[in-house]
């Protein structure tokens, strides 16, 4: 990464006052945005800009999974970069960190989400009070299907400047009466896209009302000068990145591995006991700051040209999208399956899985070829023991016994993979599943349900089958094992695919490349 | 079933990005839209609300309305339904979806589920008020053999000190721990850091005040530890400690030998009540600043009760020790009673519409609940000091009546004080203590009354004064309490 030449510059009586609270300086050498030339000279210290400040959600450092993993893997590889992680998670829990940040990284104190934290305060400044509450501004902001991301980010902004204002401005019986009285036209909007909106309650009123008091206090965090700001996920973790961009003018990348709308609506529409209005406020919040995300953004790197599509039909900039794939070290030599009829699963226990449908597969499977036995590697996802225990009691009711097992989690994805025949994965969602090129990377050939990217990758070297298909996925099993020629040759396919398109050396490149642009001001 | 992409589901077609230009607003959705004019009249976004007439894709809309078990709520919505679970991509699932969509559709009704409160956390608020209840008939009783064994002033000093200090630890326990669901393991967690600092800055400077200083660093432990025992639900072996070490002293045992105990053994099972709950918790306790402020509130409410003169701690019998005993329970049920709060205002909400969020009700559950507390606490601190005054003759207590009205407002103030912290109310709770205690202290100057315990009541109802009206114009509004004072702290 390239550390350009930060002038060191006497600070402002106003600089000193206000922004008091930024440490350092940012020395990009973007052109600010309108509005923001003043708000630049603030930013420039004496200390020199740490480079980029990757921005994560309720992942990385504190959680495993793919994107904890993609995360760790970025800033391990790209280690002529200084990377400073800003992570978001859900307060009331002591964290406890997954992965060792290499040298090159330094973790700062996470936000905090629903803690009983109060908001930093700052000496106060007279400022021209709005209008309209600040409750009021975020909602008109977010929660309808357009909302205002201009006056979104400068209420955004207000938070950061303001932070000892959020708590009053919520607490006010003004605030909390304005707000209910924008709620009732923004329910009341039409457009086509979209019926009616439910009803709402004065409690998931009252929730809305708290969870933008948490949009706010998330907006209230001070983030470090740097270069680029990479968010992980255009939701939560993109509000910090929001108000900084809109205050100093720094790039924006965006990557995204799960498109976070499609997400949010996969979990209110899985969520059976979540009512109505509860079930409206997840995706339109997340709509929202999806919108303003992609507004925002510099570039968004999707993973996987299906979740380009969905973010083109969100109404992102086709110019900003550029694919980058994951990638992984592939092994520089074939190995040889067992031929054991084992078939290997890999992920979470989560309803994205559809690890119920799998279960169907397998007895399926097992009744047409009864010698094939299925091992599910991975543990219960955080919050969905119950889907766990379900999946536990489908496992005795369909009586599969040591046919199916439920293993947990592993630390050699590799030998695991090694250990099969093929790999099943029946998910009813999928970016760019990493167990897919942990596959080919062991000449492995894969049945997997057609979603996300799961096709793209699997073009040639797998069996693709619709997803909840039980029927379609059993017989693409069958095939395999029944057939140890042609699984060989789909995962030799597999393994040549990967070295030329899925390597972790091209998938660096490409961050190494498109950072350097970005920071630089070059064209990427 | 298929190799590569192409299940029938219109996937090759959809994987090549035709259809991505974005929307010229950036505003809607830009999947193909497959010769619907938007603008036509008729149209959706035009008013009319009715939907294209052209044939749907019976398949789609099975799929959408099977998973979701009623029509999609928006174009989102369906195209994902469609993409999980009918096996196409995202622009033809998302052209698919538009159709699907009933603009003229009524909206769905919300009823929001209320979970009710853990019983296990009521059940241990009874047992802290039988505890509670023994605690003070046994201090009551300790008053004549420390008196006779060493001195008049050994006990009323000790009481002084110790009691504004414990209160104000146990205010500060609830807040940082026990009054969460995972307290007990937090406080596990950091049991030695907090023995500490105790033993560094209560304990030991007390234990080295000559005469009634180490009497005072006993009776702190004992009493904060009863909070601990009963959060624990060993309220009943706490108590029975406490008979035992009252049967000790009244029996002649030697006074320090007795209490010394009587702390060994409390702090015993303390250690045992904690550590026998330190199972791994990722829970975090509440913050150091709510817990000081809390502290500092108890203490506050505990220097009231020990600051007027004309309240002879150990000097005169047991009179205070008893008097105190119907506001105590008073207070007690009225606070027992507030934690249906947290029950009875989001299910008086359930239902209640938008433009009723807001509204000012007498009716509403905040303030019954408020109101309910207050007459639980004067009606039970009334009637139980009549019971008391009328027992005075036989159990050689106090009939002042002044007494009891003074421990009622101190009662009544400590409820108010209380919930305005749980209401994060801090500086008001903090004004009307201190305005309380400056009250009191000015009492002697400015009046030459020797009724007792009129400084007391006279500080207590200022602070009462000052803390009622705030409370009652935001109690008022049910709504508001959940949304500004409940759910954002």
């Amino acid at each position: 990464m390239k550390t350009t030449n930060a002038q060191t510059q006497s600070l402002s009586p106003e600089t000193r006052n206000g922004m008091a609270r930024l440490r350092g300086a940012t020395d990009c050498d973007q052109t600010p945005p309108a509005g923001a030339a003043q708000r630049q000279g603030v930013a420039r210290s004496r200390k020199r800009a740490p480079g980029v400040l990757m921005i994560t959600e309720g992942t990385y450092p504190y959680a495993t999974g793919g994107v904890s993993s993609w995360c760790d893997v970025l800033i391990s590889g790209l280690e002529e970069t200084q990377w400073e992680i800003l992570p978001i998670t859900a307060g009331g829990r002591r964290m406890r960190q997954r992965f060792t940040l290499p040298a090159n990284a330094r973790l700062l104190r996470p936000i905090e989400l629903w803690s009983e934290n109060r908001p930093r305060r700052r000496m106060p400044r007279i400022h021209v009070r709005s209008d309209v509450s600040l409750p009021t501004r975020l909602l008109r902001g977010l929660m309808p299907w357009t909302g205002d991301h201009q006056d979104l980010a400068d209420a955004l902004v207000g938070c950061r400047e303001r932070p000892q204002m959020i708590r009053p401005e919520f607490r006010s019986r003004d605030s909390w009466e304005a707000f209910l009285r924008a709620l009732d036209e923004v329910l009341g909007e039409k457009h086509a896209d979209s019926a009616p909106a439910p009803t709402f309650d004065a409690i998931e009123a009252a929730r809305l009302y708290q969870t933008l008091y948490w949009v706010a206090r998330t907006a209230a965090v001070p983030t470090p000068p740097c270069e680029l700001l990479h968010v992980t996920a255009a939701g939560w973790a993109a509000i910090p990145a929001l108000v900084h961009k809109a205050l100093y003018g720094t790039p924006l990348l965006l990557t995204e591995h799960g498109v976070y709308v499609r997400e949010a609506y996969l979990a209110s529409v899985r969520e059976a006991a979540m009512t109505p209005g509860q079930g409206h406020i997840s995706p339109r919040l997340a709509l929202g700051l999806t919108r303003a995300t992609y507004a925002a953004a510099d570039v968004i790197a999707p993973v996987t040209e299906a979740n380009a599509a969905w973010e083109r039909g969100l109404g992102a900039d086709p110019a900003k999208i550029r694919v980058i794939p994951n990638g992984i070290h592939p092994p520089t030599e074939r190995s040889d399956p067992p031929n054991a009829r084992k078939v290997i699963a890999m992920g979470r226990v989560d309803p994205l899985k559809d690890v119920q449908t799998m279960m169907l597969v397998a007895e399926e499977v097992t009744r047409r070829m009864p010698d094939a036995r299925f091992e599910y590697w991975g543990p219960a996802t955080p919050g969905q023991e119950t889907y766990a225990l379900a999946c536990t009691r489908m496992h005795e009711e369909l009586g599969l016994g040591d046919r199916f097992r439920f293993m947990g989690r592993t630390d050699d994805p590799h030998g695991v993979i090694r250990s099969g025949d093929l790999v099943l994965m029946t998910s009813i969602s999928e970016a760019m599943p990493m167990a897919l090129l942990e596959a080919m990377a062991q000449s492995r050939p894969a049945v997997a349900t057609s979603v996300g990217g799961v096709p793209a990758v699997l073009r040639g070297c797998g069996i693709i089958a619709p997803p909840g298909d039980v029927h379609a996925l059993a017989t693409g099993v069958v095939t395999l094992l029944g057939n140890p020629a042609l699984a060989a040759t789909l995962g030799r396919r597999g393994f040549d695919r990967l070295h030329r398109r899925y390597t972790l050396d091209r998938c660096l490149a490409g961050y190494r490349d498109l950072i350097r642009g970005l920071v630089t001001g070059a064209p990427v | 079933m298929s190799q590569t992409p192409t299940n029938g589901y219109g996937h090759g077609a959809s994987s090549n990005g035709h259809g991505h230009a974005a929307s010229p607003n950036g505003h809607g959705l830009s999947a193909p839209t497959n010769g619907y004019d938007r603008t036509a009249p008729g149209s959706p976004g035009t008013g009319e609300h009715t939907r294209l007439d052209r044939p749907l894709d019976p398949y789609a809309e099975a799929i959408v309305e099977a998973r979701l078990g009623r029509p999609a709520r928006d174009v989102l919505e369906a195209t994902v339904a469609l993409e999980a679970w009918g096996g196409k991509f995202a622009l033809p699932a998302m052209s698919a979806a538009r159709d699907l969509i009933n603009l003229d559709s009524p909206p769905l009704q919300s009823r929001t589920k209320v979970e009710p409160t853990e019983e296990r956390e009521q059940e241990s608020v009874v047992a802290e008020g039988i505890t509670l209840v023994l605690l003070i008939l046994s201090v009551a009783a300790w008053a004549t053999p420390i008196r006779e064994q060493l001195g008049p002033g050994v006990l009323s000093h000790a009481i002084r000190v110790a009691l504004p200090i414990a209160v104000a630890l146990q205010w500060a326990l609830r807040s940082r721990y026990l009054s969460r669901r995972a307290g007990l393991q937090c406080l596990a967690r950091d049991s030695l850091v907090c023995a500490g600092l105790v033993i560094a800055l209560i304990e030991v400077p007390l234990a080295l005040i000559p005469n009634w200083g180490p009497v005072a660093a006993m009776m702190v432990p004992v009493w904060v530890g009863g909070t601990i025992l009963t959060r624990r639900g060993w309220g009943l072996m706490y108590a029975a400690v406490l008979v035992v070490g009252t049967v000790a002293l009244d029996s002649g045992q030697p006074a320090y030998l007795a209490l010394g105990a009587l702390t060994a053994i409390t702090l015993l099972m303390c250690l045992m009540a904690v550590r026998t709950r330190s199972q791994p918790t990722d829970e975090r306790a509440g913050t150091v600043r709510r817990a000081l402020l809390a502290a500092i509130l108890g203490g506050c409410v505990g220097v009231l009760l020990v600051a007027d003169p004309t309240l002879g701690w150990g000097v005169h019998g047991i009179h205070p020790a008893v008097a105190l005993l119907p506001s105590v329970i008073g207070s007690f049920w009225g606070g027992y009673y507030l934690w249906n709060f947290y029950d009875e205002i989001p299910r008086g909400l359930r239902d209640v519409p938008l433009g009723g969020a807001s509204r000012a009700a007498f009716g509403d559950p905040a303030m019954s609940i408020f109101v309910g507390a207050i007459l639980r606490l004067v009606g039970a601190t009334v009637v139980l000091s009549a019971l008391v005054i009328a027992a005075g003759g036989w159990t050689h207590g106090t009939d002042a009546l002044s007494l009891f009205v003074a421990f009622g407002c101190v009662g009544l103030l400590s409820l108010l004080i209380g919930m305005l912290e749980s209401f994060a109310l801090q500086r008001a709770a903090l004004i009307a203590a201190v305005m309380a205690l400056a009250v009191e202290f000015a009492w002697p100057h400015l009046s030459h009354s020797h009724v007792p315990g009129a400084g007391l009541a006279v500080g207590a109802a200022v602070g009462v004064l000052l803390t009622l009206p705030s409370l009652m114009n935001r109690l008022v509004r049910s709504g508001r309490v959940l949304a500004t004072m409940l759910w954002i702290q």
